[in-house]
């Protein structure tokens, strides 16, 4: 385990190396002087100067590229154009309302998504399948910034139940933080229920044809025993390397929803850096989140690990 | 090949169309792709107005006869806008998909097929490609190029570069153990040769069914770009920007937002009806 592990992490390495790589070299692609880029067109000479000779200019570009890693490493993200914040700390602050966010989205499409997909499986081709079918499709197909803006509509405009948009800390004001979860959290959930519930369906439809399943019928097992128990149980494999792949599009996502429901997370921060054209802030966000999605995906794979044994050998 | 090898390659194919259309939802599918297909092509013939003139003696009116989904704030109609806007989807989905299927597809065969280094270096940018999620790695590109149709196109061609460069790979893998490529070598044709007129024919299929389903995600991709005003630059009319001005009148003009957004789903809708259709008949395993 402790060596699978290691192997695991060791494989990080390039490839985090490699997205530092493109978050280095997207700022290198804006037209013009890179320290301009960095530091605004209002910037002062000394400071420009000073920034030139931090970033090494004058050098070729991959003495550039690790003087600038190094300064990454210990934590200088740089900062930001507006208002000159160190882009680190700004970045942890949105962390938390993005988690809390992807959280609540994430609940929301499992609690939906497991028990229709399940449902879809064992009553394979009846109407309550074809339905359960449709509908995730159709939530597959729905893009989430409308169906946003229609919730707002509907439960924001038509009838005032819930708040637009913005975000308090439920630290502060518990229920407020609660009625302005609610729309982002449905909205980021509903298209991740359907792929969930797609994946879970087709998951359980291989494993019931198996054979212990059939086993465990002749036993004479109640059905719902056999159906959570038995096949559920091994079906959790592919839903789980989905959720991994989810955790990827949550990410994505929440730059979508963040910026309909003014949701101050990383979607948010990263959106408004890139009108701002506050590149520090863009990079350092695209930086964090593709870090963040490396790490998941590690995750997702450890926890493979734990649900089958079968994997740790292999 | 013998001419008797083509006929019966052709058979299948022949078949497996046929077997599509008798799906009723890969036919739906059809539909919905053929009728986005034809507003874009056909759309200055069928629009009732020019989509780019306002009208202020018509701002904000909802629905009617005249204007069948209603008019925006510049008194500009909404339909005659959505037809229009289907170009920029389809031209975006289109081309993006297809840019990084030829690249993708390219990129995975030769790292394949001769392994080894050429394997490490093109997989190893592939995996870092595949590190961003997909939409923050399309804003970011389109952010740093600028905003406009190409540079959307390009956006969205990266970010699926990697899917097509894996499935080639694997299939290129597969294929390439397989004793007709044995046969052809020991007949002497070279590596180029054996690639492009065998190799790259067998690995097709899966190629084109992934992208097929991946029409609609690099339309709804796109629509999130000119959504955030990433993408085609007004005035000229999409989806994604007009949802973008909705926002503003959601009190006044609640059917600026129901439109746009309901010809995205639509268009989407029909391209993974058919995506799914198609897998379906290439990938025999995959229960229904």
């Amino acid at each position: 385990m402790g060596r699978y592990l290691l192997g695991r992490l060791g494989s990080l390495v390039p490839i985090l190396l490699g997205t530092s790589l493109v978050a280095f070299l997207l700022i290198r692609l804006v037209p013009g002087d890179p320290a301009v880029a960095l530091l605004g067109m209002e910037a002062d000479d000394t400071a420009l100067a000073a920034l030139r000779a931090k970033l090494a200019l004058d050098q070729p570009l991959w003495v550039q590229y690790f003087s600038w890693l190094a300064a990454i490493l210990k934590g200088d993200f740089g900062r930001s154009i507006q208002g000159g914040r160190e882009v680190l700390p700004l970045l942890a602050s949105a962390l938390g309302p993005t988690a809390l966010l992807s959280a609540a989205a994430l609940a929301i499409s499992l609690v939906i998504a497991i028990p229709a997909g399940v449902i879809a499986a064992t009553r394979r081709n009846t109407g309550a399948d074809y339905a359960a079918s449709f509908v995730a499709l159709c939530g597959l197909s729905l893009p989430s910034f409308w169906l946003g803006i229609l919730l707002i509509l509907l439960f924001s405009v038509q009838i005032p139940l819930l708040p637009a948009s913005g975000y308090v800390s439920p630290l502060v004001d518990p229920a407020g933080f609660l009625a302005r979860l609610v729309l982002p959290a449905v909205t980021l959930g509903a298209a991740l229920a359907a792929s969930t519930m797609r994946m879970t369906r087709a998951a359980m439809l291989e494993v019931l044809r198996s054979d212990y399943v059939r086993t465990a019928r002749a036993k004479g097992l109640a059905p719902s025993r056999v159906v959570w128990r038995h096949a559920f149980a091994n079906a959790q494999i592919p839903i789980v390397t989905l959720l991994g792949i989810q955790m990827g599009q949550l990410l994505g996502g929440v730059v979508i929803t963040e910026t309909v429901f003014a949701w101050p997370g990383i979607g948010k921060l990263t959106v408004d850096a890139i009108f701002a054209r506050d590149y520090p802030v863009v990079q350092g966000a695209v930086l964090l989140t593709a870090a963040l999605f490396v790490l998941i995906n590690l995750a997702t794979d450890l926890v493979y690990t734990v649900i089958d044994p079968r994997v740790r050998v292999a | 090949m013998t001419d008797a090898a083509l006929a019966n390659a052709e058979k299948p194919r022949r078949d497996w169309t046929r077997g599509l259309l008798r799906d009723p939802r890969a036919a739906l599918g059809v539909a919905l792709v053929l009728l986005a297909v034809i507003l874009a092509i056909g759309a200055p013939l069928i629009a009732p107005f020019d989509p780019e003139t306002p009208d202020f003696g018509a701002i904000l009116s909802p629905p009617s006869a005249e204007h069948w989904f209603g008019t925006d704030d510049l008194g500009r109609d909404v339909l005659s806008r959505i037809i229009f806007g289907a170009r920029a989807s389809i031209v975006v989905g289109v081309l993006s998909v297809a840019g990084a299927l030829v690249v993708g597809a390219a990129a995975g065969l030769a790292a394949g097929f001769f392994g080894r280094w050429t394997d490490a270096v093109i997989m190893r940018v592939m995996d870092v490609l595949f590190a961003f999620p997909s939409i923050l790695l399309a804003l970011a590109i389109t952010a740093v190029l600028g905003p406009s149709l190409q540079n959307a196109i390009l956006a969205i061609a990266v970010v699926n570069l990697p899917v097509f460069a894996r499935i080639a790979r694997a299939q290129t893998m597969v294929v390439r153990e397989l004793e007709y490529v044995d046969a052809q070598r020991a007949l002497g044709f070279g590596p180029w040769a054996i690639l492009l007129r065998t190799v790259a024919p067998n690995i097709a299929a899966p190629l084109i069914v992934q992208g097929s389903l991946l029409f609609a995600s690099a339309i709804i991709t796109e629509s999130y770009l000119s959504f955030l005003g990433l993408g085609v630059q007004p005035p000229a009319p999409t989806w994604g920007s007009m949802l973008r001005n909705a926002i503003g009148f959601l009190d006044m003009g609640p059917w600026l937002a129901w439109f746009p957004g309901l010809a995205i789903f639509l268009v989407v809708l029909g391209f993974n009806l058919l995506g799914d259709g198609l897998r379906d008949r290439f990938d025999p395993r995959e229960t229904r």
